[in-house]
Formats: C-alpha cells, sequence, structure tokens
C-alpha cells in the first residue's frame, strides 16, 4: 500500500506554474515532467520512510517511472525536459537499488536520521569525541580475536605444507557459529523494522540505537565468516 | 590510495608484536575494535608499579596496513613513557606521523582507545584511583 507524503514543501510547475509538492517527479496538474525532486529516496515512490516495503509494489512502481521517465520519451521535448528526464532516470535508479535491498535499506534510513554508520563513521578529526566506544560488545571483540588467531594460525601452517585436522574442525565449528549469529542478527534487525515501522517517535529512536549497533554486530561477523570461508577453502 | 613509507615501514617490519601475561597483574590490556571496518586490535602494557612507567609494549593487530603501523607507532611511544605520558598521546599525533588520509584516520583513533583502554586496565587491577594513591601517600 503506498502512501503519499502530505508534508511536502510546495513548489511552482515551471509549466503550468500551479503549486505541488516538492518530492514529485510529475506535476500532478499539468502532467510535465519535474526536475529532480527534493526529497529522499522514499518519498521519489510516494512512500513515507518505513522499513517493510513492499517489494513488488515497489519493483511495480519503480517499472512505471522508469517508463514515464524514459530518455526516449522526451527525444523531441524541451531540451531542459531531455535533461530532466536523464536526471530523474539516475535518482530512480539509486532510489530503487538502495530500497530494494535490505540492509543498504536499513542504513538508508538510519543515515537520513543521522546515525553514524558505514564507513563515514569515525573518520572526521573531530568525530572521536562524538563515538560511542562500547558500541561493540567486549565479549564479541573477544571472540572476534580469538577466531582471528586461529586463522592465523592455520594460513601459517598451510604455508609450511602442515594441516592440522583440530584446527580444521575447530574452524568448521566456528563457521557454523558465526553464521549463527549472522542470522540471528538479521532476525533481530528485521524484528526491530516491524518496532520502527508501528512505533512513536521515543520508540522509534530506541529501535535506531539498536538498528546501528545490530549494523556494527553484523559488520564484524560477515567479514569473520568471509575470512573464515576463504581460509577454509584455500 | 598510496601509503606513506612510514606506513610501509611499521606494516614490513611492526614493532612489539606479541602477547603478554594477561593475568599478571603488572599487565594492562587493551581489545578495541572499529565496528566501520572491522578491525580489531589488541595493546597491552606492562607497567612498573614503583616508577609508573611503562616499560613493555605488545600488540596483535588484525586489519588493514594503517591499523597495523598505528598500533606499531603507538607502542613504540608509550615504552618508557610513564600512564599519565602515555595518556597524552592523541590520534592526530598518529595521524601527523604517519601522514594518515582522511579515510584512514580511524585506525589512528583506534590506536588511540587501544592505549586507553591498556591503562584503563592496567589502573583497574591496581585499583588505582590516582588521585586516593596520591592521598595515601601524602599521609
Amino acid at each position: 500500500m503506498l502512501k503519499v507524503i502530505d508534508s511536502a514543501v510546495p513548489v511552482a510547475c515551471w509549466s503550468c506554474s500551479i503549486g505541488h509538492n516538492d518530492f514529485t517527479l510529475f506535476c500532478p496538474h499539468c502532467s510535465k515532467i519535474q526536475p529532480p525532486p527534493g526529497g529522499d529516496y522514499f518519498s521519489v515512490f510516494g512512500l513515507e520512510p518505513r522499513l517493510n516495503l513492499d517489494l513488488a509494489a515497489l519493483e511495480h512502481e519503480f517499472h512505471r517511472l522508469s517508463r514515464k521517465l524514459h530518455p526516449d520519451r522526451f527525444a523531441r521535448a524541451q531540451e531542459n525536459e531531455r535533461e530532466w528526464s536523464l536526471a530523474d532516470t539516475a535518482l530512480l535508479n539509486d532510489a530503487y537499488r538502495t530500497l530494494k535491498e535490505p540492509l543498504r535499506r536499513t542504513e538508508y534510513l538510519l543515515k537520513l536520521l543521522g546515525a553514524e554508520i558505514g564507513s563515514d563513521a569515525g573518520t572526521e578529526q573531530g568525530g572521536h569525541d562524538k563515538k560511542d566506544l562500547s558500541r561493540v560488545p567486549a565479549d564479541l571483540l573477544e571472540e572476534v580475536f580469538e577466531l582471528n588467531m586461529q586463522l592465523e594460525e592455520m594460513r601459517m601452517a598451510r604455508k609450511l605444507g602442515e594441516t592440522d585436522p583440530e584446527l580444521q574442525v575447530s574452524l568448521e565449528r566456528a563457521k557454523r557459529k558465526f553464521d549463527v549469529l549472522l542470522s540471528e542478527v538479521d532476525q533481530d534487525l528485521r524484528s526491530q523494522w516491524q518496532v520502527w515501522d508501528e512505533g512513536d517517535a521515543a520508540v522509534r529512536k530506541t529501535a535506531q540505537k539498536l538498528m546501528v549497533a545490530l549494523l556494527d554486530r553484523r559488520r564484524y561477523l560477515s567479514n569473520l565468516v568471509r575470512d573464515v570461508t576463504e581460509t577454509l577453502g584455500a | 590510495m598510496a601509503y606513506s613509507d612510514k606506513v610501509i615501514d611499521h606494516y614490513n617490519n611492526p614493532r612489539n608484536v606479541g602477547q603478554l601475561d594477561k593475568a599478571s597483574t603488572e599487565v594492562g590490556t587493551g581489545l578495541v575494535g572499529a565496528p566501520e571496518c572491522g578491525d580489531v586490535m589488541r595493546l597491552q602494557i606492562r607497567v612498573n608499579s614503583e616508577t609508573q612507567v611503562i616499560e613493555e609494549a605488545k600488540f596483535k593487530t588484525f586489519g588493514c596496513g594503517s591499523a597495523i603501523a598505528s598500533s606499531s607507532l603507538a607502542t613504540e611511544w608509550i615504552k618508557g613513557r610513564t600512564v599519565e605520558d602515555a595518556l597524552a598521546i592523541k590520534n592526530t599525533d598518529i595521524v601527523k606521523e604517519l601522514s594518515l588520509p582522511p579515510v584512514k584516520i580511524h585506525c589512528s583513533v583506534l590506536a588511540e582507545d587501544a592505549i586507553r583502554a591498556a591503562i584503563g586496565d592496567w589502573k583497574k587491577k591496581n585499583s588505582v584511583a590516582e588521585t586516593a594513591n596520591a592521598a595515601a601517600v601524602a599521609h
């Protein structure tokens, strides 16, 4: 079910001069194409920010808008309309790619709400004070460190032409365990989606914090799973 | 992105790689991580309780070249310093010394965090509340 945003900034259509919200790709009055709108990726699809999305409806809307914006349709239009059809198409593609993928959608929404996540975090010189050092739980760090030690040991042994069956077994056990932890994180993320989508401002704030922590944890776990898989497969 | 010569030097010849006895009361251990990239860093110090001087420092880092160089440099710098002097080291000093690019600044932050965590652990073990200690000496 697509919900239309009602709190948009009104702008005047370049063609018919009637005011409409700044989030729309086409004028609701004269149907003319508009310059790339100023809203977020959700509003490109006429959606409110949400984490549980109807992906079939999203895809359907993406195809519908892609067809309407297609540069071929504007081959004989004014120059500004031709430019906008390219710019709007680029925006639509970025928006769709981000929203259809669950992790990217979650990270995008959290960044939209001001969270520091991913590679942007802590890179500013002045960013240090803002960083919450307790974001990664100590027991996870211990585990990550231990497993890295084991991985290194196994790689060294390989280099020397040895194979230690015990090490192999413990790595396989570790991989299974981290796979399970990874899917638990994904489940937790999904349940926070629900909480955020349905919650009020205070509830949402708590859910946002939890999701940032879950994404951090997930990054460690997926790095580990990747490294263990590589080492086992080498 | 090219690494500076100093980063490459520390990466190829890391100083003070290793491990100290975690259980020893003289040893402080700091284990920190950067969720941005999944790096983990363990930095350990052995402190002389009489002089408060860091007599030994060891590290082990799983991460990129800049993270390894930052922690290697950190152990070099804190060795021979008092605990309080070591706390004065800032991540920006490391950035400058290693000419780290903006995208790698978090590696230096990690090294500074590791120093603080190791010293914090040592203080906790020795229940150093500096002020209380100073008071005890004064009386």
